[in-house]
């Protein structure tokens, strides 16, 4: 576990930085998916919806494109893909207790997984290990954002 | 292939603040979703667009300005248009209006309706 400005961002996970989420490899190609505590404290705290869109449920979408959308009193927006792949599954029990994103962000607040089909490619797009997290601490001290 | 498109026709105006939020959070809401979004603003809507205006009017007491649902939508990227004649009924020119807005015709508005998935009005 790595804690950077305040914010607990373990050093086995991959990174997309631009949206604060997280994956985390679940052997081949497939990946599961959530939000970072950072992406929780910008969307307000508190959120009112995740959704999973229905249509994404076994196509493929391109890294970037709109995997979830994330609502709440402050914020909405969307939660991207952050690699290109084939969405799998969803988790469900987001529909009826959203904040389990906020709670339990790493365990069963995650958002959905993926089978990743440009892995190759795009994993240099993300960030992983102790480099990763030096890389992802100054962005976030850029952008003035901690978790305190 | 292109994203589905969304036309949103806005017809509620600062008489009615509490009907004013929501149509630009679901705008929001549908970029979120990768859908092309536009709102089209006539009768009163129309007025939520003259500049400043929006900051004035807030939906709940104490809580976000029009204004402000009205930026994250532009910032997300919907598309704002206003209808010509409706600027004739409130005696506005279009340099009075923030200048995010392209003014169209009432035709358009119809080609938009043809061309769009879902069609919404408030």
């Amino acid at each position: 576990m790595a804690i950077i400005r305040g914010c607990n961002l373990p050093e086995d996970l991959y990174y997309y930085p631009e949206k604060h989420l997280w994956l985390k490899p679940l052997g081949g190609n497939f990946f599961r998916i959530g939000l970072t505590p950072i992406a929780g404290k910008l969307a307000g705290g508190k959120l009112n919806a995740v959704t999973i869109r229905a249509k994404n449920i076994g196509q493929e979408v391109q890294q970037g494109k709109s995997l979830a959308t994330l609502e709440s009193s402050k914020y909405v927006g969307p939660v991207p893909a952050p690699i290109t792949g084939i969405v799998k599954s969803g988790n469900d029990r987001l529909a009826a207790d959203p904040n389990l994103v906020i709670s339990d962000p790493y365990g069963e607040g995650w958002v959905a997984e993926i089978e990743a089909t440009k892995w190759d490619l795009e994993k240099v797009t993300l960030l992983t290990g102790p480099e990763g997290l030096a890389e992802y601490e100054k962005k976030l001290e850029a952008a003035g954002i901690s978790c305190g | 292939m292109a994203d589905d498109k969304i036309l949103i026709i806005m017809t509620s105006g600062p008489d009615t603040p509490r009907r004013c939020a929501t149509p630009f959070f679901f705008a929001t809401l549908a970029t979120a979703m990768d859908y092309d979004v536009t709102m089209f603003f006539t009768i009163d809507g129309t007025l939520l667009l003259k500049k400043g205006l929006a900051d004035t009017v807030f939906p709940k007491e104490g809580g976000k300005s029009v204004g402000e649902f009205l930026r994250e939508a532009i910032d997300s990227g919907v598309k704002m248009t206003a209808c010509t004649a409706s600027l004739e009924l409130h005696g506005l020119s279009p340099e009075d209006l923030i200048p995010e807005v392209k003014m169209v015709g009432g035709a358009s508005m119809w080609q938009m309706a043809e061309e769009s998935k879902t069609v919404l009005t408030f």
